[in-house]
């Protein structure tokens, strides 16, 4: 390090004229640029992987919305063509209609269970740490084998969740996931046990955060389980619960996996989300152009929908 | 001292770098060290589709100054690869064409090296299959294949009623598979079963009334859609629900002798003989023709031809070539024949040597079967196809599973295809 440095410093010496306070100056301002050439330099490796595998994309993705490209042909300047058709397009408004209704469902319980698991668990019990990883399970089963198993459970002959209910007395169990009234409600139900233990350690590690004298000074002033909760416990979990909710609107207006695994949009187009209609359209169909328009569109939608709400979170802070 | 090794270790990286290009690019030189020509073929699952394996070795056994070698493609990416390897300029040689809609864009895209002069050289009587890769008077693939569907019956449940499955019609067919039906629970025993897939309602309907699946007027399902329903209300066929959401596999009830008749693919065939072969099933099975919508005493049925293209980039195209005209002609047919799979030239020798596969069924009915009077291409090409197929596949669930009635599903189809392709 040292001798990278003598030359310079030694050069700049020699330009002298400048007197000994402006030296300290430049060789201040070389130290700066020095450190930020450093500091560039750590970050370059991440940073030019992530140049070459998703900035530069996602700008070619912004370009390729307004164009009409089928991945051979050189992309053709179309303006808002793409966008008019998707205004035309039925299965554009039938995937955003399924897409907030999963996201409707799938928000609210996930956040609800999660909460509540946590709240749960967060206990000196014997066997809690089985019972932590058995919730977290779901979440690290390869998603596949978890829509096949839960095809099987919902199967609307064999199934056991459909024996069961006949058992208790329901004569017409539903379809799940051949019939089109129940075919969202049984992603939303999958996807929720599934993503619960993972958000459950999300809160589990916010509640441990929260100090306990507050809840021994709320037992003295006499508030019972349910004050403390509502009281202490909900805004000491604020700042998790704002991070659940952002990362839960975002994975939900992506849903894709398991619904391309579970269903495949059906039975019809039930359970046809937006991420799918871009697949379709992108990978399927060729229409690369069209499928940037969709997915612009599904970025925009998801953006606003958290820049809402930074806005609640900060309001709420003052 | 601290520096030297960061220097040595960039020029370290940077030289490894250009070597590995270097590498890449050297050992694609289209030929091997011994000097034989490489023809690398872009095909699906190497490892369980034996077609492959018997074209590649018996083409190299009269080519020794070749060398295939295959490029395997997992079968259900099969398109979505070769299309993004053509899009990066690939230079293999062959392309396996796995349908004919696939082969369409990649033809129409100028991907593919026409094939004119080996097409006029063909014995076009006893060679089928070829019409649907004809595009303005030119042809870009030979095709070495050719399944088409037939009906699959299991003898011990089938012999028993004593009916005569040579010249079924689909009304015979419903009262036979409701006769054979037996059972409760898990000894169930369905008469029929039909995959989830559209075609054995729509794909039948169209190639039998000579109604056009692309046309946005699909009052001619009706029939067969009724046909179906009513066979899954009377308990001959599994509901599509359960089949759907267990994943059910034709070849699995199939073998395992819980179901009747199967109208299935003729690549049906090959799978049930490798099964028997590895002792997984021992279902005596045998093989009708398709029943029939028309009482005309002809048999017509559907399918889908299999072919080879050569890449218009490819390494070694006279080689390449060479390939694909020894797969799609008589040489090919017998090896792949002996396998079990219905080739595209279809002549006397090569019918032989279909039937003389141990285990294949060669009584006269099957005979009967895999000589039928028309295949129609099981869906039309066009741009239109994809878009198509996706709206009448979604309304194909609808009805299937009872969410619509036949009438509206078919309005619903209607509607859509006029309204949503363009």
């Amino acid at each position: 390090m040292t001798t990278a440095t003598k030359p310079t410093t030694g050069s700049t010496g020699a330009t002298g004229p400048t007197g000994a306070t402006g030296s300290t100056g430049s060789t201040g301002k070389q130290r700066r640029r020095r450190n930020t050439l450093v500091g560039w330099s750590f970050i370059l490796p991440n940073f030019l992987g992530f140049a070459a595998l998703t900035l530069i994309p996602v700008i070619g993705t912004l370009l390729l919305a307004f164009t009409n490209w089928n991945s051979y042909t050189t992309p053709e300047w179309i303006g808002f063509d793409n966008f008019r058709r998707m205004f035309d397009d039925g299965n554009f408004w039938t995937a955003l209609e399924n897409t907030t209704w999963y996201a409707v469902g799938h928000i609210p319980l996930t956040l609800v269970a999660a909460l509540g698991l946590a709240v749960l668990l967060n206990r000196k019990l014997k066997g809690v740490g089985v019972l932590r990883t058995a919730f977290f399970f779901p979440y690290i089963t390869s998603l596949v084998a978890v829509a096949v198993v839960w095809n099987m459970l919902l199967s609307p002959e064999l199934g056991p969740v459909n024996q069961f209910l006949k058992f208790i007395g329901i004569a017409n169990p539903p379809g799940w996931t051949t019939s089109t009234e129940w075919s969202m409600p049984a992603l939303v139900i999958t996807s929720v046990w599934r993503d619960m233990g993972y958000y459950m350690v999300l809160y589990l590690a916010g509640l441990q955060a929260i100090p306990g004298e507050l809840y021994e000074a709320a037992r003295v002033d006499g508030a019972n389980a349910w004050k403390r909760f509502w009281h202490v416990t909900l805004p000491g979990l604020r700042p998790t619960t704002f991070f659940v909710l952002v990362m839960l609107t975002v994975s939900s207006f992506k849903v894709f996996d398991l619904v391309q695994v579970m269903t495949e949009g059906g039975p019809g187009r039930s359970t046809l989300v937006l991420s799918q209609l871009i697949y379709r359209q992108g990978i399927t169909q060729g229409r690369f152009g069209y499928a940037s328009a969709i997915s612009l569109v599904l970025f925009l939608i998801v953006l606003s929908i958290t820049l809402v709400q930074f806005q609640l979170q900060r309001r709420s802070e003052r | 001292m601290r520096k030297i090794p960061a220097r040595a270790l960039t020029a370290a990286v940077a030289v490894s770098l250009l070597a590995a290009g270097c590498g890449g690019g050297g050992s694609d030189s289209g030929t091997t060290s011994d000097g034989r020509t490489v023809v690398k073929v872009a095909l699906w699952n190497y490892d369980t589709t034996p077609e492959f394996k018997a074209l590649i070795e018996g083409f190299e056994a009269e080519n020794p100054k070749i060398d295939v070698q295959p490029v395997d493609i997992l079968a259900d990416d099969y398109a979505d690869k070769v299309t993004t390897m053509l899009a990066g300029g690939d230079s293999t040689d062959v392309l396996t064409m796995k349908n004919v809609t696939d082969y369409s864009r990649y033809a129409t895209r100028g991907q593919l090296k026409s094939l004119d002069s080996q097409v006029e050289a063909l014995d076009k009587a006893s060679y089928s299959g070829l019409d649907p890769f004809e595009l303005d008077g030119h042809y870009y693939a030979l095709p070495y294949r050719h399944d088409f569907w037939v009906l699959f019956y299991n003898k011990a449940l089938v012999k028993p009623t004593g009916a005569d499955l040579s010249n079924l019609s689909w009304a015979d067919f419903a009262s036979l598979a409701k006769e054979i039906t037996k059972g409760k629970g898990t000894d169930k025993v369905y008469g029929t079963h039909f995959q989830t897939w559209r075609s054995p309602v729509q794909a039948i309907a169209a190639a039998q009334t000579g109604g056009d699946q692309l046309g946005g007027d699909y009052g001619f399902f009706k029939d067969q859609y009724e046909l179906a329903l009513d066979l899954q209300k009377s308990g001959a066929m599994m509901p599509f629900g359960t089949a759907k959401s267990q994943q059910v596999h034709y070849k699995t009830v199939f073998e395992s002798g819980k179901v009747g008749m199967v109208p299935m693919g003729s690549w049906l065939a090959a799978a049930l003989l490798e099964d028997k072969a590895k002792g997984v099933t021992d279902v005596d099975w045998g093989i009708a023709p398709m029943p029939q919508i028309k009482a005309d005493g002809k048999t017509t049925t559907f399918g889908s031809p299999t072919a080879f293209a050569v890449n218009k980039k490819a390494k070694n195209p006279s080689a390449a070539e060479k390939f694909v005209e020894w797969a799609s002609g008589p040489k090919g047919a017998a090896a792949i024949a002996k396998v079990g799979v219905v080739p595209a030239y279809t002549g006397d020798e090569v019918q032989k040597a279909y039937f003389a596969v141990k285990g294949m069924p060669s009584d006269e009915l099957a005979a009967k079967a895999m000589k039928p009077d028309a295949v129609n291409l099981e869906m039309p090409v066009s741009d239109k196809t994809a878009d198509v197929n996706q709206i009448l596949d979604e309304e194909h669930e609808l009805v299937m599973t009872g969410e619509r009635s036949v009438e509206k599903g078919i309005e619903e189809m209607n509607k859509r295809v006029k309204s949503e392709v363009q």
